[in-house]
């Protein structure tokens, strides 16, 4: 017992244009928006009550994905709980009146997709719907792994789950692993990778770090923790793994995607590699394992994706593209926690700042170069690395500004 | 006596109290702390709400190494006492719900000791092949100094013999030779000989380096684990409810082969994890913690680690990396004499600066982290250290019961004292000292008696499973002890153990000690929050499996907000540490 194709797609047509996440340019089409939307795909997952389909449905040549569940019209303000926005609407199952949903809003049917989307492989007994978002929506099973489930398709391989697969296979390992990826018809509809409870952004360990530093410092004469050094939060410690770590993504890049010449204009001293491209204190955890590097796609741990679509472009560029991203996120944090201090500190917060940025900067460039192999990728010397950070940073200022 | 003694599982929910006899209290008059001082003291112990002492070296010793190069391995130093005055403090002791365990040496003897006295007199003696002798200093070459900041090899000469011995510690503390059955059956006769008067267990001093090898570390050898199970099952088969503690100074997972299959030692130090609690709060982030904990293997059942903040010893760096132990130096020990060997010789008082709630905040880890907390004397009532003094004994000065004469510790002539007891405006026992903090209910001692008391009513705490808990906030430190199955047994023992009547009732102000737990409500599941910022700190969990619980603050029973969303939102008072019960209702 299922509701007919038709009724599917009658539900979910209307219910995709009211969602914030369907950035879709509607006057480009059809005045007749009906006869623009497309029913791609649709599968039964569950027959019954609740039940539940996965439904595909394009707009020109965009295909967007949605998971309808559906359940008897009494029980289902309690399956939703706090999610009642999710109602699609009545259709009939074959068997009477059913109340549809997105399915992702019913827990029970959110645990059951964790099966369906591994082929079986992985069940869980809680699920935790971490966010909704422009491109997917993210799930916890169990506090261990986690889904994405995509709403705008690519085909596949959509560039996450290759980029994943393929830095997984080489056996780079900080990152959270991928487990099993669901693909129907030739798009990826869902992956699901381990997950890391309690890590935590690397912005926010700074920011503990800047926390320490300015309380040591503003609060009474100290001379103990009279620099930076001195300071109880140092960070220069995680800064100098992450650079190792950093060092050992782009080796696992390099030997995953190859290594090109450099196109000229960009910092000399050194090969193209793919790199992450969006490299900041936002995109690295720090886990009990130890540095998690995620924004390979817009991972749930992030919550904002980097353009409309949630898409990044593999790029090729100089490793030290990467390094600047991050050395200017650590300006930005610095300057984010002097701005939280009383305007009278200003002055002597950013000198603080200053010089932990200086420390913390050194920290993450030598655990970088001292990364067994890195010189095969970046060329120069510390000192000249460090300049050309130096004016790729400042390139990054400008353009700020 | 209070609690059920046949229970040969009782050390998995011990609180353990490390003291030094020669520092507690002295009973003649001759400036040494001593056996019958000890026994003296025992309704102090009780009071407080300690299981179980361990006593630091007891044995005729030349002090050396703070009585740990032991000269006679049978009897009890004289200016301690003898093995009567041992007997009648394990009797008393015992009478009290206390058992008794005390520190042994393996690994080698005093150079005094008659049987390195007979080996070196020639190369043909009886006990000439008891130690490790040798016609050079090569052998072991790659085997590192541990007290490298005296020892410059782990050989040295003896003109008497005409040949080099080998020692892992100061050169007064020549090694066993293992390797020769007669001295693993002569340990055997040493710890027969204790455990016949009844003592409860061992603390097993040194016990990596018992057996050597050539072309090894010489450490962690299957030889020693092999001798250790020998001890072990002959202690199964010949006595109950007695216990091993190895001090294993390794990483995790070289210290958990010393547990062997649940075959070997009873219980092993948590090294460690114990400078990552340091190194968390002053970086304000529960990284260094969860990260060991993380890495630390489970233990064979009927095990247990015991964890501690500070001891008899330096506070050690040697498993930390060097990077860390950089951190370290820089953080807790500026001043160079604050450090020795590998580590920093100091109490947790003056470690923390002596900031009270930092205190609070690390004995509420170590009594809710998984293990047997150890306690060492005189960090109850955040008595300081003299790092004037010579090797550790900074650390070693006499208890401070009162603000009589020396510190009410000894009726000797201050010049006769084994160490002089602390005198500094901060840590002096004029303020700092047991009468004090008995009349002041808001003391450290009276905050932790009470928190021992509760972790009594709960053997989560003991027993329970560990889990961290996500938490959005680095600064917060959040876990969960669940109980296992029999568990609820355990808290039906750990209830009806309680002493209903404390030893000192003029200071006891504690409400509700005695209160029975309603046992089929046993509660599940104990939540333990730890801010380890100096600042408040808001936080949200996910406590989503505890949907519909209220938790209930340990201390003053205070219900907080129910659990209904997924994530729970709380703030936290600067290093504030909070202990709730999850109950359904």
């Amino acid at each position: 017992m299922a509701p007919s194709p038709a009724a599917l797609e009658g539900l979910v047509i209307p219910y995709l244009e009211r969602q914030p996440w369907f950035l879709v340019d509607m006057a480009r089409y059809d005045r007749d928006v009906w006869a623009s939307f497309k029913l791609a795909d649709l599968e039964i997952i569950f027959e019954g009550r609740p039940g539940m389909a996965s439904v595909v449905v394009t707009v020109g040549d965009r295909p967007f994905h949605v998971l309808v569940g559906w359940r008897d019209p009494v029980q289902t303000p309690a399956a939703l709980g706090e999610h009642q926005g999710a109602v699609l609407g009545m259709c009939d199952d074959g068997a009477g009146d059913v109340l549809c949903y997105d399915a992702l809003a019913d827990e029970e049917l959110a645990t059951r997709l964790l099966a369906v989307a591994s082929a079986g492989a992985k069940t869980a007994n809680r699920v935790r719907l971490v966010h909704s978002l422009v491109s997917h929506a993210s799930l916890v099973y169990d506090e261990y792994l986690f889904m994405k489930c995509y709403r705008v398709l690519e085909p596949a391989p959509r560039p996450e789950v290759e980029l994943l697969g393929k830095l997984d296979e080489v056996g780079f390992r900080h990152l959270l692993r991928p487990v099993a990826h669901w693909e129907r018809n030739g798009w990826d509809l869902a992956l699901v990778r381990e997950y890391a409870p309690g890590a935590v952004e690397g912005r926010l360990l700074a920011l503990t770090s800047l926390r320490d530093l300015f309380g040591r410092n503003l609060e009474a004469e100290s001379s103990r923790h009279d620099e930076v050094g001195g300071a109880g939060g140092d960070l220069s410690s995680e800064m100098r793994r992450l650079g190792e770590i950093t060092g050992e993504l782009h080796l696992a890049l390099a030997e995953a995607f190859g290594v090109r010449a450099l196109a000229s204009g960009d910092a000399l001293g050194t090969r193209a590699i793919r790199v992450h491209g969006d490299y900041h204190l936002r995109r690295v955890f720090r886990s009990d394992a130890g540095w998690i590097i995620g924004g390979f796609g817009d991972d749930p741990l992030i919550g904002r994706p980097t353009d409309s679509l949630g898409r990044r472009r593999p790029r090729f560029a100089s490793p030290l593209e990467d390094l600047a991203d991050m050395t200017y996120a650590l300006r930005q944090v610095a300057a984010e926690a002097v701005a939280a201090q009383p305007a009278v500190m200003w002055a002597q917060a950013e000198r603080l700042a200053k010089s932990w940025e200086r420390r913390n900067r050194g920290a993450f460039l030598s655990g970088y170069l001292g990364v067994e192999g890195i010189s095969s990728l970046v060329v120069l010397e510390r000192a000249a690395a460090a300049d050309e950070l130096r004016s790729l940073v400042s390139k990054r200022m400008a353009a700020a500004d | 006596m209070h609690r059920d003694f046949n229970d040969p599982r009782w050390f998995e929910r011990a609180v353990f109290y490390e003291l030094h006899p020669r520092g507690f209290f002295d009973s003649n008059a001759d400036g040494i702390g001593d056996l019958r001082g000890l026994k003296d003291k025992l309704d102090y112990l009780e009071w407080l709400g300690i299981d179980c002492v361990w006593l630091l070296p007891i044995y005729p010793s030349p002090m050396h190494d703070g009585g740990y190069d032991i000269s006679d391995f049978l009897t009890v130093a004289p200016e301690l006492g003898n093995v009567d005055d041992l007997v009648a403090v394990i009797e008393e002791a015992h009478r009290r719900g206390i058992r008794i365990i005390a520190d042994l040496v393996m690994n080698h003897t005093s150079d005094e000791h008659p049987w390195f006295v007979e080996s070196r007199s020639s190369r043909d003696n009886d006990k000439a092949d008891w130690y490790m002798w040798s016609d050079d200093d090569h052998r072991f070459a790659g085997v590192r100094v541990i007290f490298c900041d005296v020892e410059p090899s782990n050989w040295t000469f003896d003109p008497v013999r005409g040949q080099y011995y080998y020692h892992r510690f100061y050169h007064q503390q020549p090694d066993l030779n293992y390797d020769n059955p007669e001295v693993a059956d002569a340990m055997l006769g040493v710890v027969r000989h204790w455990l016949d008067l009844g003592l409860d267990g061992f603390r097993l001093d040194a016990v990596p380096y018992l057996y050597k090898e050539e072309g090894t570390n010489c450490e962690n050898l299957p030889a020693t684990h092999k001798f250790l199970r020998r001890i072990r099952s002959e202690i199964d088969a010949v006595y109950t409810n007695r216990m091993l503690l190895a001090e294993v100074n390794q990483w995790p997972d070289d210290v958990i082969e010393y547990f062997g299959d649940g075959d070997e030692c009873h219980m092993c130090f948590n090294f460690p994890l114990m400078p990552r609690m340091f190194m968390a709060i002053r970086r304000e982030q529960r990284f260094p913690i969860t990260e060991i904990l993380a890495q630390t293997p489970a233990i064979p059942e009927g095990c247990q680690w015991g964890i501690f903040l500070r001891n008899h010893d330096e506070l050690t760096l040697e498993m930390v990396t060097d990077e860390e132990r950089d951190y370290m130096y820089a953080e807790y020990a500026r001043d160079p004499r604050m450090r020795r060997n590998l580590g920093i010789r100091r109490r947790l008082a003056p470690l923390v600066d002596n900031d009270r709630r930092v205190a609070e905040l690390l004995h509420g880890l170590l009594l809710s982290l998984p293990g047997s907390p150890v306690l060492y004397y005189g960090d109850e009532l955040l008595m300081g250290d003299n790092i004037y003094l010579g090797d550790r004994d900074g650390v070693r000065t006499p208890m401070q019961w009162s603000p009589d004469r020396n510190a009410g510790f000894s009726r000797a002539d201050f010049a006769q004292l084994y160490l002089p007891p602390l005198m500094d405006p901060v840590h002096g026992y004029q303020a700092v000292n047991v009468e004090a903090e008995q009349r002041d209910p808001s003391s450290f001692l009276h905050w932790l008696r009470r928190m021992l008391a509760v972790r009594h009513q709960y053997p989560q705490f003991a027993t329970g499973s560990f889990e961290v808990l996500p938490a959005d906030n680095p600064s917060v430190l959040a876990y969960v002890r669940t109980a296992r199955d029999g568990d609820r047994l355990g808290a039906g023992l750990a209830c009806a153990e309680f002493p209903t009547e404390a030893g000192v009732s003029d200071f006891d102000d504690v409400p509700n000690l005695s209160k029975a737990p309603d046992l089929d409500k046993a509660p599940a599941a104990v939540l333990c929050v730890a801010n380890l910022s100096r600042f408040a700190q808001p936080v949200e969990l996910s406590l989503g499996r505890w949907e519909g619980c209220t938790p209930i603050e340990l201390l003053g029973r205070v219900p907080f907000p129910k659990v209904s969303a997924k994530t729970y939102s709380v703030t936290f008072a600067p290093y504030g540490i909070y202990w709730f019960e999850l109950v359904e209702r």
